[in-house]
């Protein structure tokens, strides 16, 4: 297959490295990552605590900026967008799902969904039909004025998918998404990414369980802010 | 897209969203909601209170005082309590003191804008209605009193000039001393005797406003003579009870020679019954060589009186700027551990696409609808209290309309004012270390 006929990389980084300034030692939490992403991949990173997939997450999740380096996300330098451009790209082409679920307390479920909606500016009615839709599509229909104190964990991870969904976005990132739940419900969870993908959505699963990984069709190591292996390339190579 | 009524409505949208969202907010909290918005509350509501009862006493006295006339000066002769003459006046037994038909005409001479002058003089002695009788007063003056000194006729009529120049013996009582002297019959027509003298009873007049007030407040002990007065003519006076007054009261006995007790000059400006006072005091320094007389300037008063009322509105408006200020702290600190304590939901918004301004907004609109709503409880009691007052102490209350609108105003500026910081600390975090606080 010729390198042309790709289709265009939904994310791109180029040379990306991100430095701390920790007291008076200077922290290369990543040193130079090239990777390309592909629209419909289904990523796993995985990597122990310290080789810089916290960091990764943020600078994919535009919630923090390379300190060298470019970012396109669907064809666009993110690397030195200001900061209410940053948030603008968050709410309208990513979707985060977080291990702590991370959803509003005072907010019911459908509330809770509708949120990003409401930073785009998508008017009420429509914004509540996009967010009731989502509940249904995800199992929970029939709860939608719950409190998420009202509900199970993995009810909770369910509505913030629903979430990561409501833009529509151009990637999904999920960071140890199953990390607090069961198996069983981790299962669930799971299979709804499984689906995700089958529909074509980009997603990117942060996590350092193996058996997470497996299920995906594209597996990154990361190891001192490197990527060690890239099952995609190593496909590649052989 | 860019069309200045997409963002017009666009915002609007987000206004409800944000101000529905506060409300959630707050309520998930809503004994310590309701005790930042305490400090608030107090605050306006004693603001409105205190004005209210603050406007109400000055009107009181500005009404008192009004009562005297404003372009009046009145003056009164005062026993003398000097005692370097005292040794002077045991020789001649007869005491005599006060303002004299001399001072008079010397003022109506030489002072610039005396409309008219009203002497009085009073004989005091019990007052009979057969055999009832009454501790009082009778005044002679002239029959222009009631017009010059804001003195409403009830009943009848105050007597004419031409009575006056007849010498007749005609009287017109107070209020009070007709009650008392005529508590079941009808006084106009009837026949009162003071000492020797009798006369017909052609009228009634409201009583000394002054007197009355002083009445209402010590209720029921009105029979002191205060206000227990009849007019008759000047004339009138003179003929029947001469020049010395002679009083016998339990024992001892007093004469006096008096010529005015009373006498009230009308100035025909506003503007000149300040130079005239000036040039009546200098007359009387002049004439009299001891100070047997009283001046009282009504403008002066009003004038102090208004004076006192802008000392008090300034100490009013700090104490109030002081609790506000109390309360906008105590806002500010809630909202402050609000914050700290929202620190998450503030990463998670920011992750979700909240820009700055959102959550600026957000936090803004939180403290503000505190500190409003604490502005609405402050002005609901703040109104409540100067009825109560009203209603049981009998004190007169004033609500001026902008009090409940200007406390109201503050207190939503306060809410910004004192949102500011806390919000914009919110809007501040980093979105990573906010999505990672505990």
């Amino acid at each position: 297959m010729a390198p042309e006929s790709l289709p265009e990389p939904v994310i791109e980084l180029r040379g990306v490295e991100k430095h701390y300034q920790m007291g008076d030692t200077l922290v290369k939490a990543l040193h130079g990552v090239d990777l390309k992403i592909l629209p419909g991949d289904y990523i796993s990173i995985l990597g122990p605590s310290g080789c810089g997939k916290s960091t990764m997450l943020n600078i994919l999740g535009c919630l923090d900026q390379p300190t060298v380096g470019q970012y396109f996300l669907s064809g666009q330098d993110v690397s030195k967008l200001s900061d209410d451009d940053l948030s603008q790209v968050r709410g309208k082409r990513l979707g985060f799902i977080f291990q702590s679920y991370n959803l509003i307390q005072q907010l019911t479920v459908v509330e809770n969904i509708e949120v990003p909606l409401y930073y785009q500016g998508v008017p009420e009615k429509e914004s509540r039909e996009i967010a009731v839709g989502l509940a249904r599509k995800v199992g929970l229909g029939s709860r939608l004025d719950h409190r998420p104190t009202e509900l199970s964990g993995g009810q909770q991870q369910r509505v913030a998918i629903a979430r990561a969904l409501a833009n529509d976005p151009a990637v999904i990132l999920a960071d140890e998404a199953t990390g607090n739940l069961d198996s069983k419900s981790g299962g669930d969870i799971l299979e709804i990414f499984d689906e995700l993908n089958a529909d074509g959505k980009t997603l990117i699963l942060i996590t350092h369980d193996e058996g997470m990984a497996m299920r995906t069709s594209r597996t990154i190591r990361l190891k001192d802010g490197e990527i060690a292996y890239d099952s995609y390339t190593e496909r590649q190579r052989t | 897209m860019n069309a200045p009524g997409i963002i017009r409505e666009l915002s609007l949208f987000r206004l409800k969203r944000s101000i529905i969202l506060g409300v959630k907010s707050l309520w998930m909290h809503k004994l310590r909601s309701l005790l930042t918005a305490m400090g608030i509350v107090f605050g306006v509501c004693s603001v409105i209170a205190m004005l209210a009862i603050g406007e109400g006493a000055s009107y009181e006295a500005q009404q008192q005082i009004k009562d005297l006339g404003s372009q009046n000066i009145i003056l009164e002769s005062v026993k003398p309590t000097n005692k370097t003459t005292a040794g002077e006046q045991e020789r001649s037994l007869i005491l005599e003191y006060g303002l004299t038909y001399n001072d008079i005409s010397q003022i109506r001479a030489t002072v610039p804008g005396v409309l008219v002058t009203i002497p009085s003089r009073e004989v005091k002695d019990f007052i009979w209605n057969e055999a009832q009788n009454i501790d009082g007063a009778a005044v002679g003056t002239v029959s222009w009193f009631p017009e010059m000194r804001n003195r409403r006729v009830i009943r009848g009529r105050f007597f004419t000039e031409l009575e006056m120049s007849m010498r007749s013996p005609v009287c017109v009582l107070s209020k009070s001393l007709a009650r008392q002297l005529f508590p079941l019959s009808e006084p106009i027509g009837d026949t009162v005797r003071i000492q020797t003298s009798y006369f017909r009873v052609i009228g009634v007049i409201e009583d000394d406003p002054a007197v009355a007030a002083a009445n209402d407040q010590s209720e029921g002990t009105g029979e002191k003579g205060d206000g227990m007065e009849m007019m008759i003519p000047l004339t009138t006076l003179e003929d029947h009870f001469g020049e010395v007054l002679f009083k016998y009261r339990s024992g001892s006995f007093e004469a006096e020679k008096v010529q005015l007790h009373d006498v009230t000059i009308r100035i025909d400006e506003p503007d000149r019954v300040m130079p005239a006072s000036l040039a009546i005091r200098h007359l009387l320094e002049r004439n009299h060589k001891q100070v047997d007389y009283r001046m009282t300037v009504p403008l002066d008063l009003l004038r102090r009186a208004e004076r006192t009322k802008q000392i008090f509105n300034i100490v009013l408006g700090s104490i109030a700027a002081i609790s506000l200020l109390v309360g906008g702290i105590g806002i500010m600190n809630i909202m402050l551990a609000t914050v700290t304590e929202r620190t998450r939901e503030i990463g998670i918004r920011r992750a979700l696409g909240a820009k700055k301004k959102d959550i600026v907004i957000q936090f803004l609109i939180e403290t503000v609808m505190l500190s409003g709503a604490g502005g609405v409880i402050g002005v609901a009691l703040g109104l409540a209290i100067p009825l109560m007052i009203t209603h049981f102490a009998e004190m007169v209350t004033i609500i001026e309309f902008w009090a409940p609108a200007l406390a109201f105003t503050i207190s939503v500026l306060i809410g910004v004012l004192f949102g500011i910081y806390p919000a914009f600390r919110a809007a501040g975090m980093n979105p990573v270390e906010a999505l990672r606080h505990e």
